[in-house]
């Protein structure tokens, strides 16, 4: 920073004041300064005549284009730069371009610009026009060159004699020592001394040197005509005839007031930086000694480190240092480090005068003399304690950050509650570094200095409770997010604790609902298996009862009274066999083993041959038999199981008839035959009619098989195998109509969705 | 059926002896001659023993000692036994199906009505 700051001041002043003063005003030579890229910075008077560009159109460009295509092509402005930067100083001779095109003759001279510290800073070239003398002969050369010297107003050129006596002179030295032509041509130059000068044999002495070595310079004060100093660069040539003879020198002074000037804004520019070093507060900067001993102190040193000036210069800086940085021999490490490389750079703790410690940015560079001897060192010293505490604040932030997702993880495969809020706990202990954290219950009271986070369950406005952590240091804000995410993940573990035992209850129920439905099942088979055997047991008892009872009955011979009595008995066993037929069919239905055998029949035949048998029954209970049966209906049913059907509610419509008409109705309707057989009977009550086809499925008791339940069981069973339906309307006292709606087809369609096996046709 | 001279003798074979007797008695009052086996290897033994084959067999399926099925298997084997007509009688729910399996001539359902019974035998014993 330093650096650039006295670079950028020491161009600036080195093109405003000294160069461009000078150069501006000299029409003949084209003075421009380049910058180490050759990049075109100034222009002058000069240049713009001879080259034909203004300043406008040539700053800021390359100056290769001042050269012929062919020297571009070769490389040659690069080459002259190459050449002054290795020596120096390079000069050519040759053709150069004009702005229009034309080629002129130029003598050029390119000169390496040093700055103050060495770096290069650019270049200087200076071209002449010599076209005339290229091409005119020597007298018209000699003449221009006159002119051309004589013109220049900046520079006083003059000849002088062996013996220093001038025998030349030009508006330039008329302007820079105050003498006309005619007051200065014939004295002796030293007349422009110093009586100092003159006393220690000075001109003479440059005049010998000139001699001797072709060419002296020297800087030192002059004297006007009027008595005034200036400060004038000096540079005085041997002058040689065809035969290399001395014939006299040419001294050319250059008025270095105007860089004297510059040199002491260089100065003040230099106290500027110096006061505001001084004046910088947020760095240390100060010198040391070649020893390490504290040289100078800015206020940014008092302030960050705490002295005073008068307190600290002449202290040795390892006082900035921590003991054990003292003792391990760092601070002269780092002096050895700068002294050996430049520079040494740190961050590291340092202290300050209070004994406090802060994280500091350290730079430490060697400072040399223009001769390279170490004359000290720069220390810039920065205070990182914000930026470190922020650093390290966010490497905290980031290590609690993936504790939490650890907890996280952890409590996510772990299910037991406990588990987790013990090492949720253990965590927040070891990761705060504090003794006391706890869980407790909303409401409950926290230790008291205790800080506490919520433990927020996830449905809105529900608390499980708090986290209460007490340590004896403050709670940073980190802290405080990072109980905060424990105190999430216990609060998510806490609500799936909940929820698993919620769900444990539910499955302990389902389980439970799953061994009572087994159970019942089971019982049901077992029912179901009792009942078949149970008919199977009683049917063989019945076969002989039945066979002696119809065996008597048959061979007759029995007074009347005797024979109604024997009838009845074949009566009643012949029930007793229907009975045992319709459980076997409840069971072989509640098993799924009914079996269907379709075939193709009239329907309506079945219907009047069925009410043909209940014609008996009916008249019995005196009950009249409507038939609305159209001549034939034709479908494929089980004809077995529909005459079932038929019988099961004809024989239900003459029980609970009341003695009133029955009316059996058969009806095509589409691809459905329906069948109606409605009595006015006593009909059923409401809470009943569900009950009305049994709930069998449902273990609904077995003394509900009893009765119209059982037959009417089989009848829905038997219909809905034929992929029909049946209802029943009822009220009471009003009767009952029940209706079958059977498709036409619907044996062999229903047969397909049976799991049992077909019976054979 | 069976050839002539099987003088109306009916083989019960059944292993109640209830029903055995009902079945035999309502026969005889018809003029059947009843030969009685209470299982499968009793009737073998009645069948070679008698003098005239019956007209038909009233068999049982279930029975100890020898089943039905095994009865008709064995009865089958024997060349002077096989052609005597076999009528399945059982309480078994798919007795139709049994009695297929057991290429019997026919089929009674326990409790068996007596007019059934009575047709059924006559089918057999009808070309006397």
């Amino acid at each position: 920073m330093e650096n650039h700051l006295v670079q950028d001041e020491l161009s600036a002043l080195r093109a405003s004041a000294e160069l461009r003063a000078v150069t501006d005003s000299i029409l003949d030579y084209a003075i421009v300064l380049l910058d180490p890229q050759g990049v075109v910075l100034t222009w002058n008077t000069g240049a713009q005549q001879i080259e034909g560009y203004t300043a406008e159109e040539i700053v800021g460009q390359r100056f290769d284009r001042l050269y012929t295509a062919e020297d571009r092509a070769a490389g040659r402005p690069q080459a002259l730069l190459t050449a002054a930067l290795r020596t120096g100083r390079t000069e050519d001779e040759g053709w150069r371009l004009r702005k229009d095109g034309s080629r002129f003759w130029a003598d050029e001279v390119i000169s390496l610009l040093r700055g103050a510290k060495g770096a290069v800073e650019g270049y200087v070239k200076v071209t002449r026009d010599l076209t005339r003398r290229h091409t005119d002969e020597e007298q018209r050369r000699k003449e221009s060159t006159l002119l051309t010297v004589a013109s220049v107003t900046d520079y006083a050129i003059f000849m002088l004699d062996p013996q220093g006596t001038i025998n030349s002179w030009n508006l330039g030295a008329e302007r820079a020592k105050g003498y006309r032509a005619d007051e200065a041509i014939g004295r002796n130059f030293s007349i422009f001394y110093t009586p100092e000068d003159q006393a220690a044999g000075k001109p003479l002495h440059l005049l010998r040197r000139a001699q001797d070595e072709g060419r002296v310079e020297d800087e030192g004060w002059r004297v006007r005509k009027d008595g005034t100093r200036f400060w004038a660069d000096v540079v005085i040539s041997r002058v040689n005839d065809g035969n290399g003879k001395l014939v006299g020198f040419t001294k050319v002074t250059r008025d270095l007031t105007e860089r004297r000037r510059a040199e002491e804004q260089l100065r003040q520019a230099e106290e500027r930086l110096r006061l505001m070093i001084e004046s910088v507060q947020d760095y240390a900067i100060f010198m040391l000694d070649r020893e390490g001993r504290v040289a100078t102190w800015n206020r940014g040193a008092q302030h960050i480190k705490g002295y005073t000036a008068q307190e600290i210069v002449g202290q040795h800086f390892s006082r900035f240092y921590p003991p054990e940085e003292i003792s391990a021999g760092k601070p002269e490490l780092e002096l050895e480090v700068a002294r050996s490389k430049g520079r040494f750079e740190e961050e590291g703790w340092r202290i300050r005068k209070d004994g406090s410690r802060f994280w500091a940015n350290v730079v430490l560079s060697a400072t040399r003399n223009r001769d390279g001897a170490l004359i000290g060192f720069t220390k810039i010293t920065r205070d990182l304690s914000e930026r470190k505490r922020a650093t390290d604040e966010m490497a905290e932030r980031a290590r609690q950050q993936s504790v939490a997702a650890e907890l996280g993880l952890y409590a996510l495969q772990t299910a037991q509650l406990t588990l987790v809020i013990e090492r949720s706990m253990q965590t927040i202990r070891e990761t705060l570094q504090i003794d006391d954290v706890r869980i407790l219950r909303a409401g409950e009271s926290a230790p008291p200095g205790a800080r506490t986070v919520r433990i927020l369950a996830p449905e809105p406005d529900a608390e499980y409770g708090f986290l209460a952590a007490s340590a004896s240091r403050p709670f940073t804000p980190n802290d405080v997010r990072f109980l905060q995410a424990v105190a999430n993940v216990v609060a998510v573990a806490m609500a799936r604790s909940q929820s698993e035992e919620q769900l444990r209850l539910a499955e302990r129920e389902a389980v439970e609902e799953r061994g009572r439905s087994v159970r019942i099942q089971e019982a049901l088979l077992e029912r179901d298996e009792f009942i078949s055997v149970a008919a199977h047991e009683l049917r063989t008892p019945l076969t002989a009862l039945q066979l002696k009872l119809q065996g008597l009955e048959s061979s007759g011979g029995f007074p009347h009274s005797k024979g109604e009595r024997l009838g009845a008995a074949v009566r009643q066993t012949e029930r007793l066999a229907r009975l045992i037929d319709r459980l076997l069919d409840v069971s072989r239905i509640a098993q799924g083993r009914v079996e269907m055998a379709p075939e193709i029949f009239d329907l309506a035949a079945l219907v009047r041959q069925v009410a043909e048998d209940f014609r008996e029954p009916a008249a019995q209970a005196r009950m009249a038999f409507e038939l609305q049966v159209p001549e034939k209906v034709e479908g494929s049913w089980d004809r077995l199981r529909i005459e079932q059907v038929l019988v099961n509610l004809l024989s239900n419509a003459v029980k609970y008839g009341a003695g009133k008409p029955i009316t059996v109705k058969l009806e095509e309707v589409g691809d459905v035959v329906r069948l109606s057989v409605a009595d006015r009977g006593i009909g059923i009550a409401p809470d009943d009619v569900d009950r009305v086809f049994g709930r069998f499925q449902r273990a609904a008791p077995i003394r509900n098989y009893g009765g119209m339940g059982l037959g009417l069981y089989i009848t829905r069973h038997i219909v809905e195998a034929h992929r029909g339906t049946i209802s029943v309307a009822s009220k009471p006292g009003e009767g009952s109509t029940f209706v079958v709606e059977l498709p036409r087809l619907s044996a062999s369609a229903a047969a397909g969705r049976d799991k049992v096996p077909r019976a054979r046709a | 059926m069976t050839g002539p001279g099987c003088g109306r003798t009916v083989l019960i074979v059944e292993d109640d002896a209830d029903t055995r007797l009902a079945l035999a008695e309502v026969l005889e009052d018809v003029n059947y001659r009843p030969l009685h086996a209470a299982n499968g290897a009793a009737a073998l033994q009645e069948l070679r023993a008698a003098t005239t084959a019956p007209c038909v067999i009233l068999l049982d399926v279930m029975m100890p000692i020898m089943d039905g099925r095994a009865f008709r298997a064995e009865q089958q084997k024997d060349p002077a036994l096989s052609e005597i007509p076999v009528v399945v009688l059982s309480a078994h729910a798919d007795l139709d199906n049994a009695a297929e399996q057991m290429q019997a001539a026919g089929f009674l359902r326990k409790p068996v009505e007596l007019s059934a019974l009575l047709a059924t035998v006559a089918q057999f014993c009808a070309q006397e």
